[in-house]
């Protein structure tokens, strides 16, 4: 389908919907200026990956990360941009390990259900594993299950 | 079942490039109800960042602020192409308005003869 990296447009819906948003009442957009736009985050994409990219392999890492992203924007003079998208990230992270949460809660709940006594014997192997991989909120759902 | 829908939305997104009909919006199917962080949908986001040749992986939580970065420029960028519709008295932003405002300010700079 797409052949070049320039040709993967994001959704023109959503691209002319935040132009609106961004723009007084009664502004309207012409097609071509609002697909120049679109392709123009699409290039913005393009570009602030190969930055981010720069800092991960200087960090010696394969994988890009948030701060990558964020040490980018900073790079392409675009440090307005960076407060905003520290929020965006925290609540982000909040949803993210509220999805986590929710999940794994629904998991330990139907496990419950199924057959009590394997899940008493395979808790206790269980619970080594997760303690090693897992942080303070496990703790805190396996004092749950003990009760 | 998720999975298809947003095929169909994305394969529709494609074939209709120039078409202004209100196209439903594309969003991630496990998107929580009203929490609606990043509007432009990450899986197009992540397929950008893939066509780096350098790259070789990129988090969740990168993909999430680059969707995120991009709407602030489609921002940035609108509302500066304004001012320069502003000064000529016109409603309506012209693709010679996005080129002034290139041209004008420095951050901007990487854009110039990329989108002809």
């Amino acid at each position: 389908m797409a052949e070049r990296p320039e040709d993967l447009n994001l959704p023109n819906a959503v691209i002319t919907r935040i132009i609106k948003e961004a723009l007084p009442d009664g502004v309207s957009i012409s097609k071509e200026a609002r697909s120049a736009i679109s392709r123009a985050a699409s290039v913005f994409v393009l570009y602030a990956t190969s930055c981010a990219n720069n800092f991960a392999m200087k960090g010696k890492r394969k994988t890009l990360n948030a701060s990558d992203v964020l040490s980018a924007m900073e790079e392409m003079e675009f440090q307005r941009f960076v407060t905003p998208l520290k929020e965006a990230l925290e609540a982000y992270r909040r949803e993210q390990k509220g999805k986590k949460e929710a999940s794994e809660q629904k998991k330990k709940d139907k496990d419950k259900k199924t057959d009590s006594e394997e899940q008493d014997k395979s808790r206790d192997e269980d619970n080594d594993e997760d303690e090693e991989r897992l942080e303070e909120e496990e703790q805190n759902e396996e004092e749950e299950v003990d009760n | 079942m998720a999975a298809v829908a947003a095929g169909n939305g994305a394969f529709r997104e494609e074939e209709g490039t120039g078409g202004d009909a209100a196209a439903p919006q594309p969003h991630a199917p496990t998107s929580a109800p009203g929490a609606r962080l990043s509007r432009l949908p990450l899986a197009r986001v992540k397929a950008l960042v893939k066509a780096d040749p350098d790259v070789t992986l990129a988090g969740q939580e990168a993909i999430f602020i680059l969707a995120r970065a991009a709407e602030l420029f489609v921002e940035t960028i609108a509302k500066d192409a304004y001012c320069c519709a502003q000064q000529g008295k016109r409603k309506t932003l012209q693709r010679r308005d996005l080129d002034n405002a290139i041209e004008a300010v420095d951050e901007f700079a990487f854009l110039e003869g990329t989108l002809d």
